[in-house]
């Protein structure tokens, strides 16, 4: 089965490499997700990157004719990313006392992007392909540029984690806490939800709804349930993420399954054994 | 420092949206005093702490801290209550040691910083297990520890005993004082128990109908006001506060 995946390594080996580096990098960013238990966000986020894809379609279809440049790829990952962050910093900004709660927010979101999305295109087959595209994730594709930027955003991440981290999560878990201590929580909240939805957007643009919002929340939730602190979830999420993906690569080629949802349903079954090994633990 | 003003409220308005919470506040804390906020649910000593810390800006007037604590390296805060994730694996330590961000220690350092505030707030035998597995009280000392682990020179502690049974507050209550005379911390204190005052406090400031009246803890307590705070109770009541 290896020797099998290896023979495919020259034709497929930019998806390969950006698929795990997605994987990886999701998992680092989703450790931070799952500590403030706002889950939902990643799918709220992950849709509005699809309402980017969306918009940025009907502009270019507006624009292109004059300027060529709104109708390549490249500008549709920045609608994507765009609306990624807005979407991330208008759900981080609910849960204020007397205003609406994060939850109330991350519902709002998910479901105006999910059904705009699908209303802007409603009258381009192409449009709706690519969203259909989006939604069931297909990494089939992956440029050398995705495997450089992703591999330079993973890099950047777990760097500024590596050096960040105890500030970030204190503003995560305690966010009274960390003003009182000097530091802006609104500043780093602002900067967080920046950096989740750059590093989702580009994502969905390349891998999909169904593999980005999979690879952020589930390795967190395994690194949850095999770790005993919070910080060595950072490294152990993204190990999960990455070991997960390269298994579920192989086994996808050799069955000739999708490899997107074949690593999304080993990480899945990965959530509920790492769940039984705490229980059992526990007990 | 010592005998320094460490806090200083002149003319200080704090408030939520339109809604004053407190206004024309004259207050002064001193370097190594003990203060203890006392008053009723809503009077307002929640949103005074909160204004001391940075969290809540001044309407009007002004409330300066004294030029060592600008940067708040050294200030420890107890909250009433931290809430979050309760699914999240974290033990005692490494709740702790989120009190040390900013401080820019070394490993070595935070070790000693560490095990130092666990000491002081006796949960070092408790040290590596998760902070859920504790009973109310111990996260209540865990939040004093994560104060602590600061080394802080100014200590805020927002209705600390809250959750502690009588000696547990009796312990905690020896801490602070010892803190404050052998290391010259300065403590704000809330509470709403005036006997814990009238024992510990050596100045009280009563925060009440939007106002503060605040002063040496035997004047204060002497007067008549207590009775205008609290009515007919004895001044003890649970809850939580604005």
């Amino acid at each position: 089965m290896i020797a099998e995946f290896l023979g495919s390594w020259a034709l497929f080996q930019h998806t390969y490499l950006a698929g795990w580096l997605i994987a990886a990098l999701l998992g680092l960013v989703g450790v931070l997700v799952v500590a403030r238990d706002q889950i939902f966000l990643g799918a709220a986020v992950a849709q509005a990157s699809s309402l980017g894809v969306a918009v940025g379609m009907v502009a270019g279809g507006w624009l292109a004719p004059r300027w060529p440049v709104f109708e390549s790829d490249a500008f549709l990952s920045a609608a994507a990313v765009v609306a990624a962050v807005v979407a991330a910093l208008v759900t981080s900004a609910g849960g204020a006392p007397g205003g609406e709660s994060h939850e109330a927010r991350t519902g709002w979101v998910f479901l105006l992007s999910a059904s705009v999305a699908i209303l802007a295109l409603a009258h381009s087959p192409h449009g709706l392909e690519e969203i259909h595209r989006l939604v069931v994730s297909t990494i089939i594709g992956a440029t050398p540029a995705d495997v450089a930027v992703f591999g330079a955003l993973a890099a950047a991440s777990g760097a500024a984690l590596a050096r960040l981290h105890r500030p970030v999560l204190l503003v995560a878990l305690d966010p009274e806490m960390a003003a009182a201590v000097g530091l802006r929580a609104g500043r780093w909240t602002a900067a967080l939800s920046v950096w989740l939805g750059l590093v989702l957007g580009l994502s969905i643009r390349a891998a999909g709804i169904l593999y980005g919002f999979g690879c952020l929340v589930l390795p967190a939730l395994v690194a949850r349930n095999v770790c005993r602190e919070v910080a060595p979830m950072f490294v152990v999420a993204p190990a999960v993420a990455l070991g997960a993906t390269v298994v579920a690569f192989v086994v996808a080629h050799h069955r000739d399954l999708p490899p997107g949802q074949t690593s999304v349903a080993l990480l899945c079954v990965l959530v509920a054994a790492s769940r039984l090994r705490r229980r059992g633990g526990a007990a | 420092m010592a005998g320094d003003a460490v806090v200083t409220a002149a003319g200080l308005t704090l408030g939520y949206g339109r809604r004053p919470v407190l206004a024309g506040v004259d207050w002064t804390v001193r370097a190594g005093e003990r203060w203890f906020l006392l008053g009723p649910n809503g009077g307002g000593k929640t949103t005074l702490l909160r204004g001391v810390l940075g969290l809540l800006p001044a309407r009007a007037g002004r409330l300066a801290l004294h030029p060592e604590l600008a940067r708040r390296e050294r200030i420890g805060f107890v909250p009433q209550r931290c809430e979050f994730n309760r699914s999240l694996p974290i033990t005692v330590r490494e709740f702790v040691r989120l009190g040390t961000v900013g401080l820019g220690l070394g490993r070595r350092e935070t070790a000693a910083y560490l095990d130092r505030a666990l000491a002081h707030a006796s949960l070092d035998g408790l040290a590596r297990r998760s902070f859920w597995a504790l009973s109310g009280g111990q996260r209540q000392r865990a939040l004093v520890a994560r104060a602590l682990v600061r080394r802080p020179t100014l200590l805020v502690l927002d209705e600390p005993t809250n959750h502690l049974d009588p000696a547990q507050e009796d312990a905690l209550l020896r801490l602070v004082a010892a803190l404050n005379a052998d290391e010259g911390v300065t403590v704000l204190f809330v509470t709403h128990d005036v006997a814990l005052a009238s024992r510990w406090a050596t100045h009280v400031a009563l925060v009440f109908d939007g106002r503060v009246v605040a002063g040496p803890a035997p004047d204060v307590l002497a007067r008549g006001d207590l009775r205008a705070v609290f009515g007919a109770g004895d001044g003890r009541g649970p809850g939580a506060d604005a």
